[in-house]
Order: C-alpha cells, then structure tokens, then sequence
C-alpha cells in the first residue's frame, strides 16, 4: 500500500506581535511543520512499520526555503518528498483551497497512492477544507476529523472521527480515500540522528506545475485578503463558592447556558 | 572559509531543542531538587538517538562528528546541565572502545550503549589522583586468564547507575616512565568485589549520578584490556582535543541558556515605570554577555573542526574549554544578576545555571591545568 501524506511549512507568531497591512510584521514570525502535518506523518510511519504501507510519500507545495521544514518527515521515516513551486505561485498572497485543490490532485493522480492522509486544517490560513475538498475533486472516499485508525486493514479503513458536540462516528472508508487526521490521534515521535542523517539522502523531487500538466491560471485566488486586525474580546468571569458536590450543578447549567455543552 | 552550520546540523540543532523543551525543561527542577538520576528522560533521549551519537553508524549509534556532537552538547545544556550530562555521559569512555577496542568489544560495549540498554562510564579519578594522572594506584595484577583489580575510584560520572566503566589501571609498577605501565580495562559493575557509593550534596548538575568506586579483588577476565598493555596513556591522549572540545561545548550551552533566560526577562520586569532592559547598564550586561557567548562558540567550534580534521589542536581544544568555562560562569552570573532576588531562588532556570556553571572548570581538566597546557604550548612550540 502506498500513502500519500501532504505537508506544508506554516507561519508562526510569537505571543505579542504586531499588524502590518494584511499580514502581521516579519519581525514576529517563524516557521514549522504543520502541527496536524506531524501527526498524519506518524500515523503514515507507524502504518509503514506495522507493515500495512509499503511507501510512504510526502508532497508539499512551497519554496525551496520550507525544504528544511519538509526533511523533518523524511527525517521521521518518509521514504521520499515531492514539493511543488512555480514563478506563478511567488507573488500569490493567499493560495486558496481550489488553488491547492487542483495541484494536489494532480499529484495523487501521478502518485496513485491508496491511502492520502492531510492534517485537519494547516495551523497558519486555517481553512480546514482542502483535504476534503481533494477528494471530492478526485472521487475519492474521504474521512475528515480522523481520530482514531485501526493499522490493518485491505481494501476499507476503520476509523473513528470526531464530530461536533463531543460526538464520534466510527466508520469503514473504502480505499482509495483521504483522510484528514486530528491532532491527537497517536504521539509524534522526535527525528533520531540517525534518521536526520539518512534524510539528507532521500529524494527530494521538485516540480512545477507544467510537470502536472496544471495550467497557471490554477493560481488564480477567486478570494482576497482585504483586512487583518485583532478582534474585540470580551471576558467575563463566574465564581462560585463552595464545594465541588454544591457548585457542579451550577456550572453544567451555565455551560448549557453558553452552548459549551449539550 | 565557511562559518555556517549545515542544513542538516541546523536540523540536529533544532530537533534537539524541541526534545529539551518538551521533555526536560518541564522536570529540570524536580531532579536537581531530588539529586535524581532521570532514567526516563535518558530513555526517550536514546530512542531519539542522543546517547549514542558518535557512535559508529555500524555499532548502532548516528556516528557524528565532533563538531555535531558539540552542536549537541550546547543545544541540550543550554535547557539544563544536569539532564543533559545525564544523557550525554551514557557514553562516557566509549571513545576508547571505539578506538582501540577489538571487534568483540565493540559489539559487547559500544552496541548496547548505543541502543540505550547500557550505561558506561570512564573511571580515572582517585582519591589522591586528580589533576595528576600519572599517580593512579588502582592496581590490576594478572592471575591466570584474569586481571584482579583494588582500588578506589574518586567523582565517577554514573558511578551506581553505569554497567560497566573503562578504568585507568596500573599493570606495570616497575615500567620506568611516569606515564608507562597504565592499561585502560573495561570492569563490569556487576563483578564481584564492586561496589559504588553516591556523593550527594554536589552544587551543581545534580541529576547527574557521581559516585566513588570501590574495587576489592574484583577479577576481571583478560578479554575485558582495551588496546595495549602498558599503553593507556598514549591511547587516552589521543582523546583529550575531543573531550576537552565536549566540555567547551558545554560551557557555551550554559552561557547561551543563561543568556536566553536573561533576555526573557529584563524585557518582562519593570521598575521605575519601564522595563528594566532599557536601563544602559542592563543593556551593557547582556551585550556583553551575547559576545562572550559567540567568542566561546567560536573557539569551540573551530576546536571541534579541526579535531574533525584530523589536526592536532592540543592549545586550540585547551584555550577553548579554559575559555568557555570561564564564560559560562561569568555569564551565569550575571544572569542572576539581572533576575535580582528571583535569581536567588529555583522559580528561574538562572539559579541554576549559577550552580551548574562551577563544574564545567574543574573536569576534563582544571582551568589551571589546561592553561599550563596553553602555555607548555606556547614556550615550546611559540606561535
Ligand atoms: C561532578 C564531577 C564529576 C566527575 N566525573 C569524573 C569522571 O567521570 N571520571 C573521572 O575520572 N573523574 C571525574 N571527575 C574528577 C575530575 O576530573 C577531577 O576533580 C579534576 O580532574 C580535578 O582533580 P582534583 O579534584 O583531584 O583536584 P586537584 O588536582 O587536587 O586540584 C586542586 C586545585 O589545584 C590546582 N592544581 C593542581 N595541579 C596543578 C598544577 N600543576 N598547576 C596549577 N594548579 C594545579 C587545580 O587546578 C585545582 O585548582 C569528576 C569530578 C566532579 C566534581
């Protein structure tokens, strides 16, 4: 079984930052691995050493900059990366998510994995769609919000998803399927040096998007970034005093007040 | 000339500091406090890889560079000493099994350190044997087919928590040069005759397990003499640069981490309505302290490259662990300094720091023994 998993290198922001036009100042940002990303990789690692996949492939769509950013899967035991770049993606200042629709597909089309695994939303732009969105385009099964996977399975996968409220679905996907996996869902393993040693040599392809047969005008954002500003909060505290067996009560009926709880 | 680190180290670097800040920092307090070896955190540091770098890839280990290992050291002491050199010494005295060692020996000792299963230690040190090597009494006799040792053994890193340790021993009592007639053998902890007893009350990296070790007949079988009989000390030598150059590395992370909790907070504390890091004289301290930090680095890492090299850089691996140790502590205290009265106490990484500095002085080497070494250097050799 092969399996695909898509990475992408976010932006980080430090705790005080500040608001430049509609981006947020050079000065306060860093970059890393999508968090949800880490966890899919494990997941394609731990699939690969329980000996249910047999390749395991990462594919990423950035510059040559987020390279070091992209080996750290190699590093975790990603047998080889594809990374997609193109002069028509460096002025694009939002790629949104029929944008990464359409180059990722075009991958998995070339790749024909069984099995793609995206991260639940990338922790920088947050659209959360593009996992889902990828399958649809492909007629692929899909799987959103995976928390739990069981590691052997053939030609349909057991999984476990989270739905809203607190609720769980378990459910069979047929392969080929994406799905987009939850933080959570198992505990990313840290690179070993050995691993950071080997991924220096693993294959690292890069392709543009006339290498996928994708036309520049894939690009092309039908959404703009019009404004970015910090949004007004409001906190509000309740205190109760007394014990726990006196207060409960209170509190799960101020969360059901609220919506929290159902 | 090229001053810039790897793709790949700067990835070693960065992973290393996402498994301090995640597995250590949260427990740095607990162990120094308790003076506990932390056993589990050296687990998951193996599985990663940490205990074992230098070790040959073929021996289970990533087989790293001096350079890289430096990389290492500084990353993971700069989160905090104690743990760090509970992780890093696992493989104390490997160096000379990977050197010297048959490939029996390799298999036996490097293979199992490297997977994290065992732990070693290099035991020198005596009571009446510190800066002056030359004096070792542990004494090992031939009987048969074995060596039988007695002795003590003073300040041994992992002295009760080791598997086995590569131990400086005296085989030849007549050979007729002071540094003749020494043999390096590798004593199993669980032989009989050996027995170890913790030093507590260390001021510093107290997770770390010292012990004093206590060799009463204990037999050791002659498969067990690493290299040549009666040549320990040429062997050991050849080890120095590198060793020394690990301590440096040491030192650096010590000052880099003092100087990154310094930073943090001068920008946070207020008084006379600002923040103190815009006061000149704060200001003037952490500059000062950001380029000591780089001169040792520098110094550290043009030590470790010319080891990598294959050069011989006794006075360079000398001036750089004589000058980063310096630095550390220097740095270490001015970064209690900055704290003020929350410096005084262990709410803060700073104190320490403070404590943890001292020793990077006195191992591997006095500050005074490796400027007589720079200074041997000097006069003998000039520039
Ligand atoms: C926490 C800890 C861990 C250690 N781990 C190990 C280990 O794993 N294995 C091991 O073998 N040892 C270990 N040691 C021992 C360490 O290497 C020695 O403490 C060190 O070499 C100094 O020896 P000493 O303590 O006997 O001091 P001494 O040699 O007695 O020195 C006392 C003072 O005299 C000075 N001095 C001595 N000779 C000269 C000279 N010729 N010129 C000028 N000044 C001189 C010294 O610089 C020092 O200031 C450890 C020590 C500590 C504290």
């Amino acid at each position: 079984m092969k399996i695909l998993v898509t990475v992408k290198e976010v932006a980080t922001v430090e705790d005080e930052f500040e608001i430049e036009g509609t981006g947020i100042a050079d000065q306060y940002l860093g970059a890393d691995l999508n968090e949800w990303d880490d966890y899919a990789i494990e997941e394609a690692v731990q699939l690969q050493e329980a000996g249910v996949a047999d390749e395991v492939v990462t594919v990423t769509i950035g510059p040559e900059e987020c390279e070091q950013t992209i080996r750290q899967a190699l590093a975790k035991g990603a047998d080889r990366a594809v990374r997609i770049w193109d002069d028509s993606l460096e002025d694009v200042d939002l790629l949104d998510v029929g944008a990464k629709t359409e180059i990722l597909s075009a991958v998995v089309e070339e790749e024909d994995p069984d099995l793609v695994l995206t991260g639940v939303q990338a922790g920088d732009d947050s659209f959360g769609a593009t996992g889902v969105s990828v399958a649809e385009h492909l007629g692929y099964q899909w799987g959103a919000v995976v928390n739990h996977l069981e590691h052997d399975f053939d030609d349909a996968a057991s999984v476990r998803r989270e739905l809203e409220g607190g609720v769980e679905e378990l459910t069979e996907i047929e392969l080929p399927a994406v799905l987009t996996i939850q933080t959570g869902i198992n505990e990313p393993r840290y690179a070993s040096l050995r691993g950071i040693r080997q991924a220096q040599r693993k294959e690292l392809d890069v392709k543009a998007l006339a290498d996928l047969g994708v036309d520049e005008s894939a690009v092309d954002a039908e959404l703009e970034l019009t404004d970015m500003y910090e949004p007004e909060s409001e906190s509000d505290v309740t205190t109760w005093e007394g014990s726990a067996e006196e207060t409960a009560g209170e509190l799960a009926e101020l969360l059901r007040d609220k919506g929290v709880a159902q | 000339m090229e001053f810039g680190l790897s793709e790949e180290q700067e990835q070693i670097r960065d992973e290393v500091a996402r498994f301090a800040e995640n597995e250590i920092v949260p427990h740095a307090e607990e162990y120094d406090t308790e003076e506990k070896f932390p056993h589990d955190i050296v687990d998951e540091a193996a599985e990663m890889g940490l205990v074992g770098a230098s070790i040959p890839i073929e021996y289970g280990g990533a087989g790293y560079s001096t350079l890289e290992s430096a990389i290492i050291a500084e990353e993971l002491f700069s989160y905090d000493p104690g743990i760090a050199l509970s992780i890093l010494a696992c493989s104390f005295g490997t160096e000379a099994i990977r050197e010297f060692g048959n490939e029996d020996q390799k298999e036996r000792f490097l293979e199992p350190v490297a997977r994290g299963e065992k732990i070693s230690g290099a035991a020198i040190s005596e009571p009446d044997t510190g800066s002056d090597v030359s004096s070792v009494s542990t004494r090992a006799e031939k009987d048969g087919d074995e060596w039988v040792i007695n002795g003590n053994k003073m300040w041994i890193t992992n002295g009760t928590v080791g598997d086995f340790f590569v131990m400086l021993c005296k085989t030849d009592p007549d050979a007729e040069g002071r540094y003749d007639g020494f043999s390096q053998i590798v004593v199993e902890a669980d032989r009989d005759g050996f027995t170890s007893e913790k030093i507590t009350g260390k001021l510093g990296i107290r997770a770390s397990d010292t012990a004093e070790l206590i060799l009463d007949d204990v037999r050791i079988p002659e498969e067990n003499l690493i290299g040549d009989q009666g040549a320990a000390f040429l062997q050991q030598m050849q080890f120095f640069d590198a060793t020394r150059t690990g301590v440096a590395a040491q030192g650096v992370g010590i000052a880099k981490g003092a100087l990154r909790a310094a930073l943090d907070y001068a920008q946070d504390r207020e008084q006379f309505g600002k923040s103190i890091s815009e006061f000149q004289a704060i200001q003037h301290k952490l500059a000062d302290m950001a380029t000591k930090t780089e001169a040792a680095r520098n110094l550290t890492y043009k030590a470790a490259w010319n080891v990598d090299q294959g050069n011989d850089i006794t006075k360079g691996a000398s001036m750089a662990k004589e000058y980063a140790s310096r630095i550390a502590v220097d740095v270490a205290n001015e970064a209690v300094q900055i704290h003020g009265g929350s410096g005084y106490v262990n709410d803060f990484p700073v104190e320490r720091f403070y404590r943890d500095s001292k020793i990077t002085q006195i191992y591997e080497g006095t500050s005074e023994i490796q400027k007589n070494v720079i200074a041997r250097e000097l006069l003998d050799k000039g520039f």
